[in-house]
């Protein structure tokens, strides 16, 4: 199974389940499901670098909103990625304790599905394959659609690890009868019944899916391999003629074709028709020279000349062969000499560039052949799967090796920075302090009291005196000048209408101040209040800022440690890296060597065959010399 | 010498066929990858290999991690961090092309979208496209997208937010609906606490 794929349907899948969304397996964009809202942008964040394939900052940019607690709350889905991402960098301990983790949490249904299912994948790939299968069991009801054929999948893979074909066919059956079931599920049921000794079945699957009509080339490519298996599933069978008409139906161009036409010659030299077989195999020995059926076919040209009595023909067609062989043997000393130097892994790099922006991830097949003496030679080399995993490997730790020399030259800046930061502090010190000393906050703090306490006295008095303004009190002032002044004078007649004239004004500013008494006892309580804030405020940062200078050194001391701790892990980190660099790349250039030795030995292999089939053809011819002369001679004599 | 070549063929073919081709995935992209997959284990021969490549990518990931946490503790603390995020809801309305942002009249980010940012905008991925410091009290942003909206018209549009900066860290999500009401897209914003 294809653990990116998975990965990004799973992604998907968390995504919508994280708004109550069940959605169909979005594998590109055009299937994708509609964006929905994400509740923590910083989970968003990590979507948004997973989703352009920027898996390792997607998992470093996760792993840090998640220290900052800032996913929520999204913590599930959070983690479930997080263990997927891991499960594809093949972190398989770190993943399997993350997907425990959700299980023994009781989260939701759905996030436990998922969480058994990527357990019991992680126990198969890891080869534990009973604790793979109770893993699986304990997947409930509440998985999506997409993933739950994965299951089934998985588990007819597990059925088939233990020899349970007929499980496993039976798996796959309920898997292929779905409406919704594609032709690759017909595909592995036809191939799962073949191998459980099923033959009529999976005949019957593979032979319907043979003849289906196949819109793209993915699909035609399928057809082609249903075809191409019926087709020597026949000629094992001994049934050419069968053969014939599935090998038939494969495409000239495609991937199988040269197979398809190896196999159809088979099936035409078993029905002793070697003039028939001729015709693929001739057709064969244009093809590229590497490909082992376009090999194989140089033996076989001849060895249908000489069934056919064609003896001359056959006796050059193995002489050439035996030439060819010999060269392809020279030219393959080369390549492998070039593959031994260390020349591949680079070559490849340079005509592989990684899609994934130069970031740690798999590998999406090798497009190019590197740019080396005979690199022809190399294709089969490069099309194993232990091979790219070598190569891929190589690669990531080309990928660490840079991202820890870019946080190296970080960390230098970040340490000039904090020694900076330290004399900036240093020297800015004891302006600070001294600021602080003339604040005059204390001092504001004294009259703010003062003020509350003649507020309290007004409130006290009742007689609004207190918050009378400066125009009133003048005129207080001038009714009492008024009234001393009547006092002084006695109580004669004439001053009669003064004195009323004074008590009524006297009365009429009494009446003012005690009316306007409630609304300016509230603007002044109002006005204090403020001053206050404002004074808790300052002295709020008066302490922080005491605080700060105390504090400071300290903070800058811990950044330091931290620093320093994280250098020393990247120091030991670093040659590490290198180190595995250099055995990961003997290791995939001891693979690709041994693929090439391989080759080597089918030549050789070949080129025996062919001199002892010419060997025999030249004895043969020898005898039949020394016996035509004589009859040649014997009517003369 | 047939039969040996022709029992040799047959038998790497069938060993080719074998059970892990999936409806999501193209063997003919991948033929030995799947088939490895099925039978599972790595080679014997560079297993302890690649159990230390696993330790050391493990490693690496957990001290990028620490790292990370380190950088953000030390450029942007908390009290003083201010993060820009872009969202997409649909976006049927609205191809987005670029965008800048100013904070307090001055520009402080400023990008041009690739098709793959874009898409994964719309498959919901969220965009950090700025984090920096500010300090605490009130400020404004401006934010000027430009794309193409309905009928492939060039379409350029701002939006205008004051916020008040305290001591706990500011996230901003800048986000483009489609109003399906207006057949228009609409930009809004969001302040996170």
């Amino acid at each position: 199974m294809n653990t990116p794929r998975l990965l990004q349907r799973f992604a998907a899948l968390a995504l919508a389940s994280a708004v109550g969304l069940a959605v169909a397996a979005p594998n590109n964009a055009a299937d994708d499901p509609p964006p929905q809202p994400v509740q923590a942008p910083h989970y968003g964040d990590g979507l948004f670098h997973f989703f352009q394939g920027r898996y390792f900052t997607a998992i470093t940019t996760l792993m840090v909103s998640q220290h900052f607690q800032r996913v929520a709350p999204h913590d599930d889905e959070a983690e479930v990625l997080r263990g997927g991402l891991l499960l594809s960098y093949g972190m398989h301990q770190e993943a399997g304790r993350i997907f425990a983790q959700l299980i023994a949490r009781r989260t939701s249904a759905a996030v436990r599905d998922r969480a058994w299912f990527f357990l019991a994948k992680i126990r198969h790939q890891r080869g534990l394959l009973p604790e793979a299968e109770a893993a699986l069991a304990q997947v409930g009801n509440k998985l999506p659609p997409a993933l739950d054929d994965d299951r089934h999948l998985l588990h007819a893979q597990l059925l088939l690890a233990r020899q349970d074909h007929a499980g496993a066919s039976q798996v796959l059956q309920a898997l292929a009868a779905r409406p919704q079931a594609g032709p690759y599920a017909r595909f592995n049921l036809g191939v799962a019944q073949v191998r459980s000794g099923d033959n009529a079945g999976g005949s019957a699957t593979l032979n319907a899916l043979g003849q289906a009509s196949a819109p793209n080339e993915e699909l035609r490519s399928l057809r082609d391999k249903a075809n191409l298996a019926l087709g020597f599933s026949a000629l094992q069978a001994g049934q050419p003629e069968q053969a014939r008409t599935h090998l038939e139906r494969v495409r000239l161009q495609g991937a199988q074709a040269n197979k398809a036409l190896l196999g159809f010659g088979w099936a035409a030299a078993s029905l002793k028709e070697p003039k028939q077989a001729l015709v693929p195999w001739l057709e064969l020995l244009q093809r590229d020279p590497s490909d082992s059926a376009v090999l194989e076919a140089r033996i076989a040209v001849p060895y249908a000349y000489a069934e056919a009595g064609a003896t001359r023909q056959a006796i050059a067609g193995y002489q050439q062969a035996i030439t060819q062989y010999e060269q392809e043997a020279g030219q393959l000393e080369t390549t492998l000499g070039a593959v031994r130097a260390g020349k591949l892994l680079q070559a490849l790099a340079e005509r592989n560039p990684s899609h994934l922006d130069g970031e740690m991830g798999w590998l999406q097949g090798l497009a190019d052949l590197p740019d080396l003496p005979h690199p022809s030679h190399l294709g089969p080399v490069l099309a194993q799967h232990d091979f790219q995993e070598a190569f891929k490997g190589w690669r990531d730790l080309q990928f660490l090796d840079a991202n820890l020399k870019g946080w190296n030259d970080k960390l230098g800046v970040f340490q000039d920075m904090l020694e900076h930061r330290a004399r900036f502090y240093a020297e800015r010190l004891p302006a600070l302090q001294a600021r602080a000393r003339n604040t005059g906050a204390q001092a504001l703090g004294g009259k703010a009291l003062g003020l509350h306490t003649e507020l309290t006295q007004a409130e006290q008095a009742g007689d609004g005196l207190a918050l009378a303004t400066e125009a009133q009190r003048a005129l207080l002032a001038r009714l009492q000048a008024m009234r001393a002044t009547l006092d002084r004078l006695g109580d004669p007649p004439d001053l009669a209408g003064a004195r009323e004239r004074h008590r009524l004004a006297e009365g009429a500013l009494t009446w003012e101040l005690a009316r306007q008494e409630g609304e300016r006892r509230w603007w002044a309580t109002k006005a204090l209040t403020q001053i206050d804030q404002g004074l808790a405020e300052a002295q709020d940062r008066e302490a922080r800022v005491a605080q700060a200078q105390k504090d400071e050194p300290a903070r800058l001391e811990q950044f330091a440690r931290r620093l320093a701790a994280l250098s020393q892990r990247l120091a030991v980190l670093q040659p590490r890296v290198a180190a595995l660099q250099l055995e990961q790349q003997q290791a995939a250039q001891d693979i690709a060597v041994a693929g090439l030795a391989g080759q080597q030995d089918r030549l050789a292999t070949y080129g025996t065959q062919a001199r002892f089939a010419l060997a025999q053809l030249m004895d043969r011819a020898h005898l039949a010399q020394q016996s035509t002369p004589q009859d040649e001679h014997a009517p003369s004599r | 010498m047939n039969h040996r070549l022709f029992s040799l063929l047959l038998a790497g073919l069938l060993l080719g066929l074998s059970l892990p081709a999936r409806a999501a995935d193209a063997p003919a992209a991948e033929p030995t990858a799947t088939t490895t997959a099925a039978a599972s284990p790595a080679p014997v021969t560079t297993a302890g290999l690649d159990q230390r490549i696993q330790d050391v990518k493990a490693d690496v990931i957990q001290l990028n991690r620490d790292l990370l946490v380190l950088e953000e503790e030390l450029l942007f603390p908390a009290g003083t961090q201010v993060a820009l995020f872009v969202s997409m809801d649909v976006g049927k309305m609205f191809a987005l092309d670029s965008l800048q942002v100013k904070l307090d009249d001055k520009l402080v980010a400023s990008h041009l979208y690739t098709p793959k940012e874009v898409s994964a905008l719309h498959r919901g991925g969220v965009q950090r496209v700025y984090l920096g410091n500010l300090r605490a009290g009130s400020h404004e942003l401006v934010a000027f997208f430009t794309g193409q909206g309905p009928h492939d018209r060039d379409y350029k549009r701002g939006t205008t937010i004051k916020f008040d900066k305290g001591r706990e860290p500011q996230y901003i999500e800048l986000r483009i609906k489609d109003a399906m009401g207006k057949l228009q897209p609409e930009f809004d914003v969001k302040l996170w606490q």
